[in-house]
């Protein structure tokens, strides 16, 4: 059966969105599912966002049936809306930020550890399989407003972001796979996907707005984290191309820090009027400087801004209390906070100084958004000795509601410009909670209609470490160096055969090789090898490893990697090396796969992620 | 073989409650209308899955809308003499603004006249006076003019939260909370 549909999901951190398109619809009208979910137990509404919270509820509550929808009963657990109030009031049952959990390469991501830190009779889940369930609840969402058109059956594109490596990239797969998503889904980086919206928005007007030589600045600051992205617009043949030019590290620092940190401040005011706020209290507090925050950051913002928490008990108005919060506060504390004015020349602190801690992820030591833009454009810059300066800015998340934020990032990028020229946000409305899930069916509408693209291709590049001098044996204790297997941009639908010498490996044993990326060396390529790893600019992710069964070159294709070949003639114990290069392949759904191609047959295997714990520093529970 | 399945049902009428509630039910031939073995007929077209029928008023549902998402009930059941009026209106004011919020979800209102309150307007001949409630020196012809006093208000939809729970909490609007410690 041929797809009727473009569905376009944005897994976020916080909020997933899924938007729909009929691919025969012309001009494409991009849709938003409204999703039924529980608001409360035994209660289901449909809202246009699906809150990427996992409850885990007691046998007696799934005994009473509190958490069944219209397409399930006995449940064991609820998304949404209901487990989102549930995560304010029962933590430790409540699974919060999977997302950013996938991409945290020290532990175990396969593993039920998450809550962190629950007791002992609840059932953890593994970030996976919490992706898995809100990606599960989308679709039954879908295949029970659309049952002729299964979810399964039409074209699906998910975002991911930018940041996310390989390996990231690759789980998120996994979990779409095993909710029932089609194996050929589209992975989509997210800030791409703003820019398809905003495409999407504009017609052929964007022809208009943007012209040869521009650089567009993606600015995307969701609830925990923030992606920066940087598009090029170029001149192919007379018609405007977009080439996205590189991706931003992975930022831990978001629209939920920042209420988070107004709601500590709005909490000294209290108690600076003898209220001290239960943990209850807190959480509402933390809501209600959302709103606060927007409305002193905005335009025209008052000098003050009330805010009350309500009782907790039945009597609402005696136990209310309420402070005055003024705009300075915010002013001062969210931009010299997040956004504080500083030099293009500045970079993060490395110190871990800042007071935002949850048990086991890295978040980042500064939490000041502008310096690691500073960095991510100095770092882009570098090669060729001038600075990168975007010429336009697209924001998106909810942060960039509040007006003052924006103008803010402009009239900073305005300093840092190189010939002082004034950096414009894009024009047309502002779609900040939904434009990711719009953008991404779009996407996936445009390539069956041969609409506009941005060619981008890897976002980082990609290097195994290897240590040298003839046969080495990998997991022996020699200085590391990387050997790039990926160059930055390598296209989707490309492989390339890395050149280097020869790699022993061990036949029936397991080879491991340290993994690293950079989002910064663009001008490596294949087969050059850096003589140390340098911190900076390469980073280490999860391994890459495979089991040297030999296989059967005729049966590969369908053996399990590292399954026990059929009619395999070596005796593992015999040691055999077998000599190898390495051949580095991206299929055109966006899948990295990395092969150890033997020089002497025509074996060869392929390196899986090692998704485990990377040592000391492995599961914080 | 009547005989037997006679004999059967003495029995069973005598010692089973259920079976001798559903025969009396048979009886009064009320069956029917609950058969439980009968398939129903099934359908791939449905635009969303049907619930089953609510044990619960959508009044009641609404209310715990009300309650859950903007304190409604907490406020309405308040005694005011105690408090000023600077204690109230901190309070009310994000409970008024938490209930406009679930309202214009749950109905997107809009008024039922667009036309600034205070404006003249016609009365259209053939007017549903569900519509416009006419008032003062109601005399004359169709169409009449007036002054708008009031713009009214409708609900554009109407989309409650349906409610799968049972009968023991059928009328409850918020539950009590217990924190354990």
């Amino acid at each position: 059966m041929s797809a009727k549909y473009v569905l376009g999901i944005d897994l976020g951190t916080t909020n997933c969105v899924l938007a729909f398109v009929g691919l025969d619809s012309e001009p494409p009208e991009v849709r938003l599912l409204e999703v039924p979910q529980l608001v409360a137990a035994s209660t289901v509404a449909s809202r246009t966002s699906l809150p990427a919270f996992l409850y885990l509820a007691t046998d007696h509550e799934t005994s009473t049936g509190g958490f069944d929808l219209p397409w399930a009963e006995d449940r064991r657990y609820g998304v949404g809306e209901f487990a989102r109030r549930q995560g304010a009031d029962v933590p430790q049952r409540t699974v919060v930020a999977a997302k950013s959990w996938l991409c945290h390469s020290r532990v175990d991501r396969r593993q039920p550890i998450l809550p962190a830190g629950a007791p002992a009779e609840v059932p953890q889940v593994s970030p996976v399989t919490a992706s898995q369930r809100y990606l599960e609840h989308l679709l039954a969402a879908w295949n029970a407003r659309f049952p002729e058109t299964p979810a399964a059956e039409q074209i699906v594109v998910l975002t991911v972001p930018a940041s996310f490596d390989a390996a990231a990239r690759e789980l998120t797969r996994e979990a779409a796979i095993a909710a029932g998503l089609p194996a050929d889904l589209v992975l989509l980086e997210e800030p791409q996907a703003a820019v398809y919206a905003w495409l999407s928005a504009r017609g052929e007007n964007w022809r208009k707005e943007l012209s040869e030589g521009d650089r567009l600045l993606v600015c995307d600051i969701g609830g925990g984290t923030t992606d920066l992205t940087l598009v090029d617009v170029a001149d192919e043949q007379g018609e405007l191309a977009l080439r996205r030019l590189a991706v931003g590290d992975h930022l831990l620092v978001g629209g939920d820090n920042m209420d988070l940190a107004l709601a500590h401040q709005v909490a000294e005011l209290f108690a600076e009027q003898g209220v001290k706020l239960d943990a209850w209290q807190s959480v509402a507090l933390w809501h209600s400087c959302r709103d606060a925050k927007e409305i002193l950051l905005g335009a025209d913002a008052p000098q003050s801004h009330r805010v009350s928490v309500l009782g907790r008990g039945s009597k609402v108005i005696g136990g209310t209390v309420s402070v005055d919060v003024p705009r300075q506060l915010v002013t001062e504390l969210l931009l010299s906070g997040f956004f504080p004015n500083c030099a293009l020349a500045d970079k993060p602190q490395r110190s871990r100084s800042s007071g935002f801690r949850e048990i086991g992820l890295p978040f980042e030591a500064d939490a000041a958004i502008t310096r690691h833009l500073a960095a991510f454009l100095t770092s882009q810059g570098s090669e060729s000795g001038e600075t990168v300066s975007p010429t336009h800015v697209l924001f998106n998340g909810g942060v960039f509601k509040a007006e003052n934020l924006r103008s803010h990032v402009l009239h900073l990028l305005d300093g840092w410009s190189a010939d002082k020229s004034s950096v414009g946000e894009l024009p047309g409305h502002r779609d900040l909670d939904y434009s990711v899930a719009r953008g991404a069916a779009y996407y996936g509408w445009s390539k069956q209609h041969g609409g506009v693209r941005i060619r981008g291709g890897a976002a980082r590049s990609y290097y195994v470490g290897i240590e040298t001098a003839g046969l080495a044996i990998p997991g022996a204790a020699r200085p590391l160096r990387a050997l790039c297997v990926v160059p930055f941009g390598m296209e989707e639908g490309s492989e390339v055969d890395v050149p280097s010498g020869e790699i022993g490996l061990v036949l029936g044993e397991s080879a491991n090789f340290r993994f690293f990326n950079s989002a910064v060396r663009h001008q490596d390529q294949p087969g050059d090898l850096l003589p140390d790893i340098d911190e900076r600019q390469l980073a280490e992710t999860d391994s890459m490893e495979t089991v040297l069964a030999a296989v059967d070159p005729v049966a590969e294709t369908e053996a399990e990697t590292g399954a026990e070949p059929e009619g395999a003639t070596e005796d593992a114990t015999n040691e055999t090396y077998v000599p190898v290069k390495f051949q580095s392949r991206i299929t055109e759904l966006g899948v990295f796969e990395l092969w150890c191609v033997s020089t002497t047959s025509d074996q060869r295997w392929k390196l899986e992620f090692s998704i485990r714990d990377q040592g000391q520093n492995g599961t914080e529970r | 073989m009547r005989v037997w399945l006679a004999i059967q049902c003495f029995f069973k009428l005598l010692f089973n409650s259920e079976f001798s509630r559903q025969v009396q039910q048979l009886a009064e031939g009320e069956l029917a209308a609950t058969e439980p073995g009968k398939p129903l007929p099934t359908t791939t077209e449905k635009a969303s899955p049907q619930p089953p029928p609510s044990l619960r008023s959508d009044a009641i549902t609404l209310l715990a809308t009300l309650q859950r998402e903007a304190r409604f009930v907490d406020i309405v059941s308040e005694p005011l003499d105690k408090y000023s009026d600077t204690e109230i209106g901190a309070a009310a004011r994000d409970v008024l603004r938490d209930s406009g919020k679930v309202l214009n979800r749950l109905f997107s209102l809009k008024r039922v006249v667009d036309a600034e309150e205070g404006n003249a307007i016609e009365v259209p001949a053939g007017y549903d006076t569900g519509e416009y409630r006419l008032t003062g020196n109601v005399s004359g012809d169709l169409p009449l003019a007036g002054e708008l006093m009031h713009a009214g208000w409708q609900a554009t939809i109407c989309e409650l939260p349906s409610w799968t729970g049972g009968q023991q909490s059928a009328f409850v609007i918020a539950p009590a909370e217990v924190e354990i410690s």
